[in-house]
């Protein structure tokens, strides 16, 4: 590390330089439709710049200048006469051969986009920073095909999970690699339980948000293995391939990017305000419900409040919206850029404060990041990028359940008839200092500003990601590159339970520290020949050694002395946990593409992975991968079709497991479950104790294989007014590593063995339009993203139909079943043959039968429209994001209704109903059902909260969402000083506007099982997401 | 050329280390070997712990009707006959997993260490004889002579008579290979005796008796091996051999009925009142009442308190001092097994009926059973005012309801003790559905494990009912 620091500021050093000027030449670059080019070079022999997102440029040359010429990928280089103007307007001719573009793909390796046979996106700083958001893995929702992210929740710093084409692997994760600069980073969430999601998770974030979005120069989304082959395991499930902003030549430029957002939940639960709490309509104070009497009803009768005052009965509606506060985020960022001949710089400082809805929770997050290059001589260059990224969070919400901390319970079951201010002020006792619980029963649940004010969660977290560079080019047609870098970080969190919190009276706190450490280094030859005129070749050879370490030292104490004191010394009971995990991958790679005339493209790549994960035996894995790429346009020579692509790609992936999963060993136990949080510890008295494995070892364990093709066509018509696109895929990913459930009664949990296999196929298309371009000044394009994924479970292992992926409570499971894709499980009515609910003639509740699917917790498509408009310097865009299909099931909302308090049960109350379906009358007779269910807080009680009932609480997952609005307007250069070269302001708003949704009470945006397991579709009291509306304001120096 | 020397360096460096870089896949966390004693004691304590908290006491005890919920929630609805599946799944998995696997493993251990541990493997064995049978009779067929075998995938399903018989065979098995004269046992970890082999076998003569008692209804010829247990007399001798697993108080090793009040209530108890059907059958002089249940200040008699009943002001509450921190967790005692023995002669099981040794056991039985619960003292004023076996109209019944008084603070005895007690709809005592409860009869097994049920293809076509009587219970 020590090393790589030294070296990066050597490299700093060097790039510095002073620069003279003598008169200033200022610009605007457009495209033929008049929108403005952004980050087009700006040259007048060794001084240049390149221009701002509203395509404006400011460049100090000598008066003996006559000429600047101006660049850009995509277009046709201009040059353009000064002839004494010092104010210019360059028009920039869309190249036609716009494949002609060169793009990042695996490895760092750029390719002309003729060239690639496979399909890949590709976002730029301004689709990221576009109402920015502060996790970069939320900032990817809507905008790319056959990419969905989803949000674990509305926690600040909470966290994201992307699955690219669909997911591949039953056990495992299928999360895509993130690689910036050629760094594979560290994009886990630890401390996510897979095994028992529903125990009070708190959401401290996936490290992937970490990445500062005003660094991103753009990203690249390699999709399937054939793009990401070269990567080899690590990116069986694609690939984020981010650059970072490097500085250009020319003179400094100094950018200033600040937004301040205010925030609000986006839905909070709709609640009756007609009925207090107790029970079948009688008033009790210890209950935390809404099934008392009728408010109106008590009007002008005393009762006793919470506080044990005398007070008439009333309902307060506006609680949760007074509970919850709006949060405020400060996003600012500040770079220099700059450059000169053979060297670049740039500097960039990011700070994000927030505060969140929920009281007392705060995030805040700064980054600096160096990012540096150096030409030493003409063949050998380097480049060192250092981020150094402090995060700190606190009041991190739980969420789920079996923890008294979940924060969801104690607010939305707050009676209506409980004054949400009182509440607030009186949490504590001022007499003994106890807390006050809002509903004082023998075993209450807690006051919810109890746990803001005591029981806080935070995290810090200390992030190092830096690689350097080394580039020898000792031959013209050779280039050499060593990327070596290392992503190192700590979170230190802590989870306190204050003395005296109901459910843990006698208070813990947990203290968790990880320390990860990824270190990769890449070693690549690359030969850039033309064979003959007709004929170039670009062949790569190169070495992969990548070291993944995860540290773990937690403890939790419990028992605590004296209150408020959170050291281990200060509990009577401690029970320290020490993990750790190392595994090391070595690859060796080929990639050789030819090229015939610029119009037929062959390329094939082959990489062999030695695993430290795998038996020795079978450590060694290679896979191939081959690629077509074919310009069909060149040969047509059609007006309309200006630029036509046919590609066809097929690869094979091999992948490891994760590390120790070979050997038969024994653990030494610190902890033993007992029901409702009850763990023991060990030493039990003075015996310690060790315990076998829970998963059986394997005995031959192979790599995991997975096989995908995929062709489509790129088309650009008009002149690239219209570009369409479309690719169909499949994948069939096998020989899977899984934990095969086996029976208990074989001692283990699970065995790992080779099994399983699922396939995804689908269809991606993106359209891109400009119905209007410079019309009387009006521009508006419009790009969709359309994506629809089908996924199938073709084979478990032998016989086995289902496997279970996550469970989630009483009941409810997330599985695979054989012949469908992941789904979720649980009771489900049950129905005649007609389709009719079958109720019980007795009682006149629905029957149910356990062990029902319940649906796809995946989409049928996903489909992104943005749209832009330009008006001279306003821009006005709008992105909305729609699902279809797959369901979900909320826990938030079986629990509004199982207490009573959400909207639709204060319906019909006091009388009763008969609900629609038919008796069974046995041997295939039913007849229409006429028993009324007679009590209508039975029915909502036994229906919502009896894990008889999953499919009461599952939902229709699909939505349409306002994900992200901006309208800005950027001043040109002759309305700001001199000495500002470009000025912008906007206005901007994500997660506006939930426009249809099939889920009451919540947004159906939310996902307990977090960012690393399979399950989805699950909602547990989760923080309400948020909107967001605030301003911008960019500034250029 | 030269300056691309340190690339070429940095490979020769990695291809160097390659080997080795790759020889990382040992966990630095865990151990390839085990002493058995340790394994023995997560199972101990696991088992144990599982059997004192809230996925078998509580359910158990709410559905077997031996405490009352005061017609509250908080803990489960278990009295209602609506078991969590979360509960049969966690015993289950405690069962098999935790427990039965480490013993297992033990076992095998021990057996293969040179020399062969031959007494640990017996402790072993018959700590895990005691786990198989209290799991058939809350489960009734379950696997265990294919279970913990890691060549067999999916363990079939033993029916309940040979479950049975495979105890008895494992407890032969386990006293055969005792050898009181080796040093080579668990001693230093054997929480139950400290490695004393003579009380490790008395216990297995005992559990032999217990099994064969709960079989002998069903399979009357079962009364021969019974007649053998008495005459040979090797079952435990004195309140010195009972079966106790030892909780502390310390935190995080209390007993889980004092950890769970401890952090719900303060310390106090708020949840579980005193059962009218134990409290109906006791006397109000019975030196066990107070130990038994708290009465509130002011209340003139011990109250009880029906299944699923809101409880008044004099009700009683399940006491504090059966939920003390170190109260142990009670697998056997001296007392279960005389109460057997008078039982096996007043119904003359593999011996001669003879009342008198009956009432003899009977009322030695009774003064075990006090002394256990109140301590020393002299209860025969007590003991004699209770209906004498000799002259009471019907001797068992009165031997089976001091047997459900004994078992209180056992439910799974004790809802093996009722099911045993005679045939369906005579049982001692004669218990009623609780008020709301699921339609169907008394409620007669656990609900089997989920997660068994799915990942076994050898599991029970047809999934018993909650009320569907098992093999033993007639």
């Amino acid at each position: 590390m020590k090393n790589l620091l030294a070296v990066s500021f050597c490299v700093i050093a060097f790039s510095f330089h002073v620069m003279s000027q003598s008169r200033t030449i200022t610009g605007k670059v457009t495209d033929i439709n008049g929108a403005p080019l952004q980050g087009a070079s700006v040259s007048a022999g060794k001084l240049g710049t390149s221009t701002t997102a509203e395509g404006e440029f400011s460049l100090s040359v000598p008066s003996s200048v006559k000429k600047i010429t101006v660049s850009l990928v995509g277009y046709r280089p201009r040059e353009a006469d000064l002839q004494g103007q010092e104010q210019l307007t360059i028009v920039m001719e869309s190249d036609a051969e716009k494949l002609d573009e060169v793009i990042v793909t695996a490895m760092g390796i750029e390719r002309k986009n003729k060239s690639v046979g496979y399909a890949l996106s590709t976002l730029k700083s301004e689709d990221i920073l576009k109402a920015r958001e502060v996790n970069l893995v939320n900032a990817l929702a809507g905008k790319v095909s056959g990419v969905r992210v989803t949000s674990q929740s509305g926690t600040l710093g909470g966290s994201a999970k992307i699955i690219i084409r669909g997911a591949s692997s039953i056990d495992g994760s299928n999360q895509p690699l993130i690689v910036i600069d050629g760094l594979p980073v560290d994009n886990g969430a630890p401390g996510f339980s897979l095994n028992n999601v529903v125990a009070g998770q708190i959401d401290f974030g996936n490290r992937g948000g970490d990445i500062n979005p005003d660094d991103i120069e753009n990203v690249t989304i390699l999709k399937g293995a054939s793009a990401t082959a070269l990567y080899g395991s690590r990116a069986k499930n694609g690939a984020v391939i981010i650059t970072t902003k490097k500085g250009k030549k020319g003179q400094m430029t100094i950018l200033v990017n600040s937004s301040v957002r205010a925030e609000r939940p986006l839905k909070l639960p709709e609640l009756q305000n007609e009925y207090a709490q107790g029970d079948r309509g009688v008033y009790d104070v210890k209950n935390l419900n809404g099934w008392g009497p009728k408010i109106a009803d008590m009007k002008g009768r005393m009762v006793k409040d919470f506080l044990g005052r005398d007070v008439e009965l009333q309902a307060y509606p506006d609680n949760l919206k007074n509970f919850y506060e709006t949060g405020l985020s400060y996003i600012n960022n500040v770079s220099l850029a700059g450059g000169s001949e053979g060297s670049d710089y740039r500097v960039s400082m990011s700070a994000t404060n927030q505060t969140g809805t929920v009281p007392n929770t705060k995030f805040n997050k700064y980054s600096v990041g160096i990012n540096s290059g150096r030409d030493f001589t003409s063949y050998f260059s380097a480049r060192t990028s250092v981020n150094y990224i402090k995060i700190s969070s606190a009041g991190k919400p739980a969420q789920a359940s079996n923890d008294p901390n979940v924060l969801a319970i104690a607010i939305n079951n707050i009676p209506r008839t409980v004054n949400i201010n009182d509440v607030k002020e009186n949490y504590l006792d001022p007499v003994t200092g106890k807390q006050v619980p809002v509903a004082p029963a023998t075993n209450p649940a807690n006051n919810p500003y109890w746990i803001l004010n005591n029981n806080i969660a935070s995290s810090d977290i200390d992030r190092l990601i830096g690689n350097l560079v080394l580039t020898a080019k000792p031959l013209k047609w050779l280039t050499i590159s060593n990327n070596f870098g290392t992503d190192f970080y700590t979170d230190y969190r802590r989870r306190i339970t204050r003395k005296g919190t109901f459910g843990a009276l006698d208070g813990q706190f947990i203290i968790d520290q990880y320390v990860s450490r990824v270190i990769n280094n890449d070693l690549i030859f690359t030969i850039n020949k033309n064979i003959t005129s007709d004929l170039e070749l670009k062949f790569l050879a190169g070495n992969n050694f990548n070291q993944r370490e995860l540290k773990q030292n937690s403890n939790t104490s419990t028992t605590l002395t004296l209150d408020n004191l959170y050291t281990a010394a200060n509990a009577a009971s401690n029970s320290p946990v020490n993990t750790s995990n190392k595994r090391a991958l070595i690859g060796v790679f080929g990639d050789l593409t030819l090229g015939y005339r610029n119009l037929l493209f062959l390329g094939g790549s082959l990489r062999n992975d030695w695993s430290s994960t795998l038996p020795k035996s079978n450590r060694s894995y290679m896979y191939p991968s081959g690629t077509l790429s074919f310009i069909f346009s060149d040969l047509l020579h059609w007006d309309v079709l200006n630029y036509g692509k046919f590609r066809m790609a097929a690869a094979g992936v091999g992948s490891d497991e994760a590390p120790y999963q070979l050997d038969f060993t024994y653990t030494p136990a610190n902890t033993y479950y007992v029901q409702y949080g009850l763990n023991g510890n060990f030493p039990h008295g003075q015996y310690l104790a060790f315990y076998g494995p829970q998963i059986l070892p394997p005995l031959n364990l192979q790599p995991q294989k997975q096989t995908s093709y995929e062709t489509g066509f790129d088309l650009q018509f008009f002149k690239s007014r219209i570009g369409f696109s479309v690719t169909v895929y499949k994948s069939i990913t096998k020989n899977q590593i899984v934990n095969i459930d086996v029976p208990l009664s074989t001692g283990y949990f699970a065995k790992k063995v080779n099994a399983a296999q699922v396939s995804n196929r689908g269809i991606e298309a993106d359209l891109n339009l400009k119905p209007l371009s410079d019309f009387h000044g009006l521009s508006w394009s419009v790009d969709v993203n359309f994506s629809a994924n089908e996924q199938t479970v073709d084979e478990i292992s032998g016989d086995l139909k289902v496997y279970n992926l996550q469970s989630g409570y009483s009941g409810l499971q997330v599985r695979a079943e054989r012949g469908k894709s992941f789904g979720i499980y649980g009771s489900a009515w049950k129905r005649d043959p007609a389709g009719n609910f079958i109720i019980d003639a007795a009682t006149g509740y629905r029957q149910s039968v356990n062990n029902s699917r319940l649906g796809s917790i995946y989409p049928d498509w996903t489909l992104g429209v943005n749209n832009t408009f330009s008006y001279k310097g306003f821009t006005l865009s709008g992105l909305v994001d729609v699902r279809s299909g797959g369901v979900m099931f909320s826990g938030t909302v079986a629990n509004l209704r199982a207490n009573g308090v959400a909207k639709e049960t204060a319906v019909n109350r006091e009388g009763r109903f008969i609900d629609k379906g038919v008796n069974d009358l046995g041997n295939g007779r039913f007849q229409e059902n006429v028993t009324p269910v007679e009590s209508m807080q039975q029915w909502w009680t036994d229906v919502y909260s009896n894990t008889l009932f999953t499919e009461s609480s599952v939902y229709d997952a699909s939505y349409v969402k306002l994900r992200e609005v901006r309208l800005s307007y950027a001043l040109s250069s002759s309305g700001v000083p001199r000495w500002l070269k470009a000025l912008e302001v906007g206005l901007e708003g994500r997660n506006l506007l939930l426009i249809k949704s099939y889920v009451p009470h919540i947004d159906p945006e939310s996902n307990v099982f977090g960012p690393v397991g399979n399950g989805e579709g699950v909602e547990f009291y989760s923080v309400p997401s948020s909107r967001s509306i605030g301003a911008n304001l960019r500034l250029q120096f | 050329m030269k300056r691309i020397c340190p690339a070429f360096a940095i490979v020769a460096f990695i291809f160097a280390g390659c080997g080795k870089t790759l020889d990382i896949n040992t966990n630095p966390n865990t151990s390839s070997t085990a002493d058995p004693k340790l394994l023995f004691s997560y199972a101990a304590t696991t088992w144990s712990s599982n059997r004192a908290a809230g996925d078998t006491y509580i359910p158990v005890a709410f559905a077997t009707q031996t405490i009352s919920s005061g017609a509250d929630y908080g803990f489960g609805k278990s009295n209602v006959y609506d078991i969590s599946t979360n509960s049969a799944a966690n015993t289950w998995t405690t069962i098999y997993q935790s427990a039965g696997h480490n013993l297992d493993l033990a076992i095998r251990t021990a057996l293969s260490s040179m020399p062969a541990n031959n007494n640990t493997a017996a402790q072993c064995r018959i700590f895990l004889a005691n786990i198989v049978y209290e799991t058939t009779v809350l489960y009734g067929d379950i696997p265990y002579s294919e279970a913990w075998k890691d060549d067999i995938s999916f363990p079939r399903f033993d029916a309940q008579k040979d479950v049975f018989e495979g105890i008895l065979q494992l407890l032969d098995k386990a006293i055969a290979q005792i050898d009181m004269s080796s040093p080579l046992k668990i001693a230093d970890y054997d929480m139950f005796y400290q490695g004393d082999m003579s009380k490790w076998s008395r216990l297995a003569h005992s559990l032999k008796l217990k099994t064969l008692m709960t079989m002998v209804d069903k399979d009357p010829a079962k009364a021969a091996a019974i007649g053998q247990l008495m005459t040979a007399k090797k079952t435990i001798s004195s309140s010195a051999d009972n079966f106790l697993f030892p909780f502390y108080n310390e935190a995080n090793k209390e007993n889980p009925k004092f950890r769970l009040l401890k952090r719900y209530a303060s310390g106090l108890n708020e949840f579980f009142y005193a059962n009218e059907n134990v409290v109906k059958y006791m006397s109000q002089s019975d030196p066990r009442m107070p130990r038994y249940f708290d009465k509130p200040a002011g209340a003139p008699l011990f109250e009880g308190v029906q299944s699923e009943e809101d409880p008044s002001d004099n009700s009683a509450r399940y006491s504090l001092y059966l939920q003390r921190a170190d109260a142990p967790e009670v697998l056997f005692t001296y007392q279960d097994e005389l109460f057997f023995e008078a039982e096996v002669y007043a119904r003359g099981l593999g011996v001669a009926k003879d009342f008198v040794k009956a009432d003899q056991l009977y009322k030695q039985a009774l003064e075990e059973a006090i002394k256990f619960y109140a301590g020393n003292g002299n209860y025969s004023a007590f003991i004699n005012s209770l209906p004498s076996l000799t002259t009471a109209a019907d001797p068992v019944y009165q031997i089976h309801i001091q047997q459900w008084i004994n078992y209180m603070d056992r439910p799974v005895d004790a809802f093996t003790q009722w099911r045993r007690s005679g045939p369906e709809g005579s049982e001692v005592p004669v218990l009623t559905r609780p008020d709301g409860s699921t339609p169907g009869k008394l409620i007669r097994r656990y609900p089997y494990s989920e997660s068994e049920l799915n990942a076994n293809i050898n599991s029970p076509e047809v999934t018993p009912d909650f009320d569907d009587n098992m093999w033993f219970d007639l």
